[in-house]
């Protein structure tokens, strides 16, 4: 009897010390892969206005990840995420239609987002701009 | 729990016959010494290394023009990189002194003679492939340091009589030390070398199940090789100690007292790979002065130094390396007992402190 309870609590000791040592050796390892935190780039960008004709997209990266700026037929500047709501991909601007395509799976959006057809389950996200003195700044 | 999975295993694929067989009813000669688990430590120092490689190049870019300041990055920003790239540099070294305590222990034990002359040759080549393998790896971080060992010892090939010259133009992948010398170099460290070793240590372990492992030939009668080569012949060990739990116990207890030494070296003397020359990076126009190899060839440094013509220091470790490579072949006696070998023991003990002599004079010269 008092042999098991002996053998419990060195079998316990040694669980505990293997366990410790391999939270010492995992967490540093887990560091060294994690992604870096302030390596997302700039959360706010300006643009000159005068880069941007009616009708075009311009992409650019944005908080670590990719979006778009359009400036409508009508004028109107919107800036998006570029990154498709099904399954990630990145959206193409179509010139001609004026909305976007996703070359992955046939995703339509409009200028300011909405799904227009495919298999999306939402529209692009927003990114708020202000416009001053010929400047966008996005973000 | 564990117990169960284990049941569900056994009555699956038969573990229990594997642990029978090679574990709890694997037997070891009753006295069998701690010397025995140097070898688990060298696979356990092995393992380390390959782990430690593989996240290093997750940073690590092998370009002339990257690499210093890839190895900056891994030392001063990864969280933890630090301690990644010293655990892989500081168990090169250990990986090295541990090897030659291993090769010491069989060789004053006479583990190398009959039947077991392959083990020792096989061992023999690890010894040689690991030596390249840190040779090649001490250029990946393109510093001073790298750069210049490198030159060296890439140089002491043309001595070599007629290929001499085109052979350090081969090793260099140009006339001197330049990018595709880092090419084949990380090549050969990171891909080539380690598997070319891993496959060795496979041969070496095969080797050791075929012959049965040697008994030490301390605290019995008998201490003569038994071995008579008539017909093949296992040589096991009944009533022996079971290597499972027993001889665990003996490799872990030896594993952890190495990480003890290994830790404290990563730790407290985060120094001891480098010398100030390692973090300045290379600079082919300029020539650091007092460019010294790793210690474990400084003896090899030495001997090239103090014979008049390069050919004849290379030659004389040549002839060194080979004799003690075909050990077995050349010292054929059965006796294994170190004391009862007395001319044997003094070669030994003078050829360790004039290897020690030679580092030491290295060092200092
Ligand atoms: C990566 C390097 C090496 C590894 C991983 C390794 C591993 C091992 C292991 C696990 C054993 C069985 C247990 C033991 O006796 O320690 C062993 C035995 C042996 N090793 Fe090595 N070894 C290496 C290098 C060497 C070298 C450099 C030599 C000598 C030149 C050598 C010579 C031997 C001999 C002769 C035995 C047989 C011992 C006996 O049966 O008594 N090994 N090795």
């Amino acid at each position: 009897m008092e042999n098991e309870g002996r053998r419990r609590f060195l079998g316990v000791c040694v669980a505990g010390a293997t366990a410790a040592a391999a939270v010492a050796a995992g967490y540093p390892v887990f560091r060294y892969l994690a992604p870096r935190a302030g390596q997302e780039g700039a959360a706010k960008l300006v643009i000159p206005a005068g880069e941007l004709k009616e009708g075009d997209a311009k992409f650019f990266e944005f908080a670590g990840s990719s979006a778009v700026l359009i400036k409508t037929k009508s004028g109107e500047l919107v800036a998006l995420s570029a990154v498709c709501t099904h399954l990630g991909c990145i959206v193409q601007w179509v010139k001609e239609k004026q909305q976007f395509q996703c070359p992955c799976h046939g995703g339509q959006f409009s200028t300011d987002g909405t799904v227009l057809g495919g298999p999306p389950p939402r529209p692009l996200a927003k990114i708020p701009l202000t416009v001053t003195e010929g400047n966008i700044t996005i973000g | 729990m564990l117990k169960r999975l284990y049941r569900w295993l056994d009555l699956r694929i038969g573990v229990g016959e594997i642990v029978e067989k090679e574990l709890t009813g694997y037997l070891l000669p009753r006295n069998i010494n701690e010397w025995y688990s140097l070898g688990s430590v060298l696979l356990i120092i092995f393992a380390l290394q390959v782990v430690t490689g593989m996240l290093l190049m997750i940073y690590y870019v092998p370009d002339a023009d990257k690499a210093f300041k890839s190895v900056t990055f891994i030392m001063n920003e990864v969280p933890f990189g630090w301690l990644i790239r010293l655990c892989h540099a500081v168990g090169s070294n250990m990986m090295v002194a541990v090897l030659i305590l291993h090769m010491l222990s069989t060789l004053l034990m006479g583990s190398y003679k009959a039947p077991r002359e392959l083990n020792w040759v096989t061992g023999f080549t690890l010894l040689a492939l690991v030596q390249g393998v840190s040779l090649t790896g001490y250029l990946a971080p393109w510093s001073q340091l790298s750069f210049w060992a490198t030159t060296v010892a890439t140089n002491s090939a043309s001595a070599v009589p007629v290929v001499g010259p085109y052979l350090v133009e081969f090793l260099r992948g140009g006339k001197l030390v330049g990018p595709p010398t880092l090419g084949r170099f990380f090549a050969l460290h990171a891909a080539v070398l380690p598997v070319v070793i891993a496959a060795f240590i496979g041969a070496h372990l095969f080797l050791l199940k075929r012959t049965g492992i040697s008994a030490p030939p301390f605290g019995r009668e008998g201490t003569a090789n038994p071995f008579e080569a008539q017909q093949y012949h296992y040589q096991g060990h009944p009533g022996g100690i079971p290597f499972f739990p027993n001889y665990v116990l003996q490799d872990l207890t030896s594993i952890s007292i190495y990480f003890a030494v290994f830790l404290a070296v990563v730790f407290f003397w985060p120094g001891m790979p480098f010398t100030p020359d390692a973090f300045v990076p290379a600079d082919p126009f300029k020539t650091p002065a007092h460019i010294k190899p790793e210690w474990y060839f400084l003896a090899n440094y030495q001997t090239l130094k103090i014979f008049p013509s390069e050919l004849l220091g290379l030659s004389v470790q040549a002839a060194a390396m080979t004799f003690l490579a075909l050990l077995p072949f050349i010292d054929r006696s059965p006796e294994r007992h170190p004391l009862k070998r007395p001319i044997f023991l003094t070669l030994v003990i003078a050829g360790i402190l004039l290897w020690i002599a030679l580092s030491v004079w290295g060092h200092l010269s």
